[in-house]
């Protein structure tokens, strides 16, 4: 077996290839089987096992990071299978949860016009980060993004989804920024007010906490 | 006065909001002008119009009027750390531009500033 010869190129078994990508074991089987994540199997007379090789699994990883239609689903929405609904409150629910994703795709491929349909045109920013207040319009946002580069391994976490009719309130807390303005493993809380314009909800502000260390 | 630091914010929002129904109230935007940050943002529909920006909120509140019959409720408090979300549902709204007896729904946004909590942005539904 030549792979054992080289130990440090191959991640053996489903646990040490969700390791290395900081997910769980169910999340990294399910991204072999939707999202083609590179995954080889050994025959054996039982069971198989599997194994992947790091350079090939970076190499998924950074394109996925180009390509936000590919990464839509994170470990929050991934409790629930979703299925389409034709509850009116949940349509809604949807929706939103829908915008929001155009965010957070958007800020782990460090693009910032790809996040840009998910605000409305008049939206703005604000909150504080070091101490020095960030108030105005939402391109400082978009620039960021952009300035920051991929964060690959953001987390977000939906901790509240509020919807009054023709306005809603998000509250994400996003967990392991990473990037050239964010550094490494940083945490922010942001509350994001939406309004439904058009037939589609958009983000008029975004409010952020950064958790500074 | 509240010494855990909690209770101090919670206060010191609730102070904020105070001044948004006080000038809600008598019809006197210059009452809300200071819970407001300098920056603050405005959002709804009115009918079917978009209405955005402070200064149509402050213009509408003067020219509504005194509703003095509104009845505010704090319908939740969330604060993390420099942030922090306020629902207020009013009902009993009355006034030249609200008609009689409307219900609303806002959703604000408040930031901890140097010199305290300041709405950074009120959201609202108008309940038809």
């Amino acid at each position: 077996m030549p792979e054992r010869n080289i130990p440090q190129k191959t991640l053996e078994a489903w646990k040490q290839i969700a390791a290395y990508l900081e997910r769980s074991e169910r999340t990294v089987r399910r991204w072999e089987a939707t999202e083609g994540l590179p995954v080889h199997r050994r025959e054996h007379e039982k069971q198989d096992t599997v194994f992947a090789f790091r350079h090939e699994i970076e190499a998924w990883n950074r394109l996925r990071t180009k390509c936000p239609a590919e990464i839509s689903v994170d470990e929050a929405e991934n409790l629930l299978p979703v299925k389409p609904t034709t509850n009116a409150y949940l349509v809604e629910h949807d929706a939103i949860t829908h915008t929001m994703h155009r965010y957070i795709a958007a800020a782990r491929a460090g693009d910032g016009d790809l996040m840009r349909p998910a605000f409305h045109p008049s939206a703005t920013i604000s909150g504080y980060c070091q101490g020095v207040e960030y108030t105005g319009s939402v391109e400082h946002v978009f620039k960021w993004i952009t300035g920051n580069g991929p964060a690959p391994n953001i987390t977000p976490r939906f901790a509240r989804i509020e919807i009054i009719e023709s306005i809603a309130i998000v509250h994400l807390e996003v967990e392991r920024w990473s990037g050239k303005l964010a550094g490494a493993n940083a945490r922010a809380s942001d509350v994001f007010t939406l309004l439904k314009w058009n037939g589609e909800w958009k983000i008029t502000h975004k409010l952020f906490h950064w958790h500074d260390r | 006065m509240a010494n855990d630091e909690y209770l101090t914010d919670y206060d010191q929002i609730v102070n904020t909001m105070q001044m948004y129904i006080d000038g809600s109230k008598q019809g006197r935007s210059e009452l809300m002008r200071p819970a407001f940050h300098a920056d603050a943002s405005f959002f709804g529909y009115a009918g079917d119009q978009l209405a955005i920006g402070t200064p149509f909120l402050f213009d509408w509140i003067d020219k509504n009027g005194p509703a003095d019959k509104i009845q505010p409720r704090m319908v939740s408090v969330d604060i993390l750390k420099s942030i922090a979300v306020v629902r207020l549902d009013v009902g009993g709204w009355s006034g030249k531009l609200a008609g009689s007896d409307v219900y609303m729904s806002d959703l604000f946004t408040l930031l901890k500033t140097p010199s305290g909590w300041k709405i950074i942005q009120k959201a609202f539904h108008w309940h038809s």
